[in-house]
């Protein structure tokens, strides 16, 4: 060992860099990540009579919930409006939970945060990861309801998997952009929890893609909502054909989750070790 | 002439005080130090192959310093550089999940210290060995008695083969035949390390152990010298 190689700690790469360095740091964790998801979803269903069946119990009589609230405000609706507002709440708790697990990352590991050093970026990815493999556990209650309505199984169905990653990505990058920010003030875990409250009624949950292009104005406006197409595409899977979704629309969603991304993954490195004192 | 490899300069830390809106409204009118500074121009520097113990009271900076040289914190003000793979030892145990077993604990333990799959699986039939955890590796960690968990804690903290070891008051765990083989192994582990720098309050181990001491007083390394001559001044500076 000589004396050249001695290098300054906690050294990183230029900031311009966050996004791609993030990143590999996640990949270079993987085993770490894997251990803590694990973690989190055992602690999660610990001492539960019915265990993981919890993550489809739950999506489910929330639905039905939503379905006689719907149906005493409304009245008749479509004989598949459950089934739209199961798997919106499915995909909606996908990024609402994903978003406030991350958020609040680093101030639930403070313990680990203290004594033991690793990339910190591992803290909201864990929090991200663990709610998508759960959603997708929920995702099983699909099968029995497309028996229930005749609904073809088709390749489409695929795009309920890709829907539950592409809600986990869009709430990464605000995530990772606020949970520094949540050390210094706990404030901003409040304020999410609020958000996520009040988005799921201005995000298609309760009503669909179609419903809002029949209002005109309104439809023109949704479209905007990021939420909007992991959403709309989950549906179109389950019912099992291609999506109507304009191209635009998708491009759109997946534009603000790489943009916040980019701006997340640079807002945390810049401010994380600072946060971290806070803790 | 051996090579330097942890080099401190200078180095000084903060931690920021949180001030609420209603004492920030009022703290207008007051001058309030809004800062809490735990290490004041600490410089230090450890060579190849030396064990170096730092003691000071509680609350003096001695953690801060292993902190700062791991990565946690990074220093307000100067410097800190490392030569090679650092490993800090402290709150053994850390991120023990209840719910799982000895064995799914060991695994997580060994990668939140930072080792990767193909070293654990390596590494697990010896750590089960040393825990002496017996059948009940199988079972959740939360039928444990506290001694038994820090048995597995400090089995996997002490598999580790870094360059650079930072031990933080991790002695003294299980009952007194463990507390022995723990002390053998951590012995051994200091041995077989290049470099260790200790936190401990057991004087008599530092004294065993130790090439050199320095003696931590409020943030500030206040001396550096042979151990019986540190714990002299520590006693000096303390009484």
């Amino acid at each position: 060992m000589s004396g050249e190689n001695i290098v300054e700690v906690g050294l990183k790469p230029p900031l311009i860099k966050a996004p791609i360095y993030t990143l590999r740091e996640v990949l270079q964790n993987k085993f770490l990540i894997r251990n803590l998801v694990v973690r989190e979803i055992r602690g999660k269903y610990r001492n539960a009579l019915l265990g993981y069946t919890w993550t489809f119990i739950e999506p489910a009589l929330l639905a039905i919930v939503y379905y006689f609230l719907f149906y005493m405000l409304a009245g008749n609706p479509d004989e598949l409006y459950a089934m739209w507002v199961l798997i919106g709440i499915i995909i909606w708790g996908c990024f609402g939970k994903s978003l406030q697990a991350s958020v609040s990352s680093l101030t639930r590991n403070k313990n680990t945060i203290h004594l033991v050093y690793f990339p910190r970026i591992v803290f909201p990815m864990t929090a991200v990861m663990g709610n998508i493999v759960t959603t997708l556990m929920s995702c099983v209650v699909v099968f029995p309801i497309m028996m229930i309505f005749n609904l073809p199984l088709t390749i489409y169905a695929l795009l309920i998997p890709a829907s539950v990653f592409l809600a986990g990505f869009l709430a990464t990058g605000i995530g990772v952009m606020l949970a520094p920010l949540n050390c210094i003030y706990r404030d901003i875990e409040h304020l999410i929890r609020f958000i996520v409250r009040a988005g799921f009624f201005v995000s298609p949950v309760m009503w669909t893609y179609e419903m809002a292009l029949e209002r005109g104005m309104f439809g023109e406006a949704a479209v905007y909502n990021p939420m909007l197409t992991p959403i709309t595409l989950a549906r179109h899977g389950l019912e099992g054909h291609a999506t109507t979704l304009p191209s635009t629309v998708i491009a759109l969603c997946v534009g603000f989750g790489i943009l916040t991304w980019l701006i997340g993954s640079y807002v945390f490195e810049k401010y994380e070790r600072r946060a971290v004192k806070y803790l | 002439m051996k090579s330097t490899v942890i080099s401190m300069e200078n180095v000084t830390l903060h931690f920021p005080k949180l001030s609420s809106l209603l004492s920030m409204v009022t703290g207008v009118f007051k001058k309030k130090d809004n800062k809490f500074t735990a290490l004041r121009a600490v410089t230090l520097e450890v060579k190849a192959g030396e064990v170096f113990g730092l003691i000071g009271k509680n609350g003096s900076g001695k953690s801060t310093i292993l902190r700062v040289m791991s990565g946690i914190y990074p220093p307000d003000e100067g410097s800190c550089y490392v030569s090679g793979k650092v490993s800090l030892l402290a709150g053994i145990g850390t991120g023990f999940s209840q719910h799982q077993t000895g064995v799914e604990n060991a695994m997580l333990y060994g990668s939140i210290l930072g080792h990767n799959e193909s070293e654990m699986t390596e590494k697990l039939p010896e750590i089960l060995e040393f825990s002496e955890l017996g059948d009940f590796i199988h079972e959740p960690i939360r039928t444990y008695s506290a001694g038994m968990k820090a048995r597995l804690g400090l089995a996997v903290a002490s598999a580790i083969k870094p360059d650079i070891l930072l031990i933080d008051e991790v002695l003294g765990v299980g009952d007194p035949q463990f507390r022995e083989k723990s002390k053998t192994r951590i012995l051994n582990l200091v041995e077989q390390t290049g470099t260790v720098v200790i936190v401990s309050h057991s004087f008599g181990l530092m004294k065993d152990i130790c090439d050199r001491v320095g003696v931590v007083h409020k943030g500030k390394l206040v001396m550096v010298g042979t151990p019986s001559e540190a714990i002299d001044a520590y006693y000096e500076i303390t009484e």
